[in-house]
């Protein structure tokens, strides 16, 4: 069944992510100048307002900051109800949305903020993988 | 006799994005934008961090959040082609009065590459959300919908700090009702208003079916149809008008991002900041509040918001409902009109705010339609403060009664 849920548009400046994610990699932007990494991408630095910035390969490890599971969608995700979002802490820095895989909707009190997971991609069409991140292991560390 | 405003203030540099015109390679209008700031802060060795204003045509969150900078006086006004001039007007006065000192007026519009790659930005009410902003870029595909799909991650992170369970939050919405039921003009004022009307239990919200765990519809604000106005006028006409005038002690502003993806700390919100500039003002502070008028757009917005006007501790806003102090007979009036969660929000709530706080202070809350003992309280101090976005804007007002 070809994917059916949003395919984010690709901006002007964010080719180096979708390339990436495609070669099975995460990659973030990183400022060359205060070394600091940051996302969404940006423009500019939005630590040190330096133009100056890089991509980097990133680990694609991170844990749970926080989630909730959602009983309200629309378009193809109305027909996965319920499924959990999550913002997850980025190993390397800052912060980034998720849907999470291996964790059971109905027992949102089994999943932990600060669980460790790990990223995975999924094809939605042959210029996007999506990053979606999964528990590390079903032993789900606390924080 | 010229005016205080006098030369009150100066524009003092002047650039624009790298490239101009035609361009050949599609470019967004944030693009546009950003290059243009960068440039003209490099052009007169301000650093975009010292910028604590920021005017644009709808765009202001959004570039703010992109900068990473927070400033204390957010305009968007956005009336066509002149808006600019306004802000240049709008800036003058906020420089005047001391609120702030670097403003920066932004402008970016990609009318020609848009033929290509569209707006790229928000462009309107901008949070960060238009159709090829970056933050929309990474947000996109994982099936939020709905302001209570991303409040409910706020919730769980709150309980996880604190050791809240949902049913402390539950009594906000038992409450915010026993007010609703005081107030005829209330949406949900009763059974025979609206089916579901009336009082309700902790039981029954927290039974309610779910919208966003752990957020059951209960815990959600309505989507009502809403207008209202005020008005605000120098000293001399208030005195001189049949109604009692309602002061503005303090006011202030801020935001924390636009995205949630960029906020920092999901069980805190930039009311801390707004309240702290309108406490300032007014030379006065949370202990000095007899009621408040909070945004509950989900009744976790409404106790993190006691915590960050100074109410309560962090973690124990809540308790302003669970105890009782914030209901109908309570110590600390909060809500009176029945909130976002049993009066009316149609979908910004800032409005009924002031309007509910202005009745109060000014001993008219009965407002003519209830003949009741109802929700009219003694305060003659009341703190107001909007949410907006996604816990991500916020105005906060200290008001006080006429002597």
């Amino acid at each position: 069944m070809s994917y059916n849920k949003p395919i984010p548009p690709k901006g002007t400046h964010t080719m180096p992510f979708w390339e990436g994610t495609k070669a099975g990699k995460l990659t973030l932007p990183r400022c060359v100048d205060c070394n600091r990494v940051h996302w969404y991408p940006r423009h500019i630095c939005p630590h040190c307002h330096s133009m100056n910035l890089e991509w980097i390969e990133a680990s694609g490890r991170g844990s749970i900051h926080t989630f909730a599971v959602q009983y309200m969608a629309y378009g193809g995700w109305a027909q996965e109800i319920p499924f959990v979002t999550a913002f997850i802490d980025l190993h390397e820095g800052d912060r980034m949305l998720t849907v999470l895989r291996g964790v059971d909707p109905k027992k949102p009190e089994e999943i932990r903020v600060g669980a460790q997971v790990q990223v995975e991609f999924e094809k939605a069409d042959d210029d996007t993988f999506i990053p979606f991140w999964r528990p590390v292991d079903s032993q789900k560390a606390g924080s | 006799m010229p005016s205080p405003l006098y030369k009150a203030a100066a524009i003092v540099g002047a650039a624009e994005a790298n490239q101009i015109g035609f361009l050949e390679t599609p470019i967004t209008s944030l693009q546009l934008h950003i290059e243009a700031i960068k440039n003209v802060c490099d052009q007169t060795g301000i650093p975009i961090s010292r910028i604590d204003g920021v005017f644009s045509t709808g765009w202001s969150t959004e570039l703010c959040e992109h900068l990473g900078i927070k400033p204390k006086y957010i305009d968007t006004t956005a009336v066509g082609g002149c808006s600019f001039e306004m802000h240049v007007h709008h800036a003058l006065a906020a420089i005047y009065s001391g609120i702030i000192e670097v403003a920066v007026i932004s402008h970016g519009e990609n009318g020609h590459s848009q033929r290509k790659i569209g707006n790229g930005g928000a462009g309107n009410y901008a949070r960060g959300g238009g159709t090829q902003s970056p933050s929309h870029e990474m947000s996109v595909a994982y099936g939020l919908a709905g302001a209570a799909s991303g409040y409910a991650h706020a919730m769980v992170r709150h309980m996880h700090r604190y050791g809240t369970k949902r049913e402390d939050y539950a009594h906000i919405a038992k409450v915010s009702r026993d007010w609703a039921t005081l107030n005829p003009r209330a949406a949900m004022y009763s059974k025979k208003k609206h089916p579901f009307g009336g009082p309700i239990t902790v039981q029954q919200v927290e039974e309610s079916r779910l919208i966003a765990w752990p957020l059951t519809i209960l815990h959600c604000c309505m989507v009502t149809d809403h207008g209202g106005a005020v008005l605000v006028c120098s000293p001399r006409v208030a005195r001189s008008l049949r109604t009692k005038p309602v002061w503005i002690a303090g006011a202030g502003e801020a935001m924390g991002h636009g995205n949630m993806l960029e906020m920092e700390d999901f069980t805190a919100t930039s009311a801390r900041q707004s309240a702290e500039a309108a406490y300032t003002m007014a030379g006065m502070g949370p202990a000095d509040m007899e009621m408040a008028m909070v945004y509950d757009s989900f009744t976790i917005t409404a106790a993190i918001t006691m915590e960050m006007l100074g109410l309560a501790k962090p973690g124990e806003g809540h308790l302003f409902w669970k105890d009782g102090r914030a209901a109908p007979g309570g110590s600390f009036p909060v809500n009176t009109n029945g909130g976002g969660l049993s009066f009316n929000h149609s979908g910004m709530y800032g409005m009924p705010l002031l309007i509910e706080a202005y009745r109060q202070l000014s001993g008219t809350a009965e407002d003519g339609v209830h003949g009741d003992p109802g929700k009219q309280t003694r305060a003659r101090t009341c703190v107001v403060n909007g949410t907006g976005g996604s816990l991500s804007t916020t105005g906060t007002l200290v008001l006080i009664a006429d002597d």
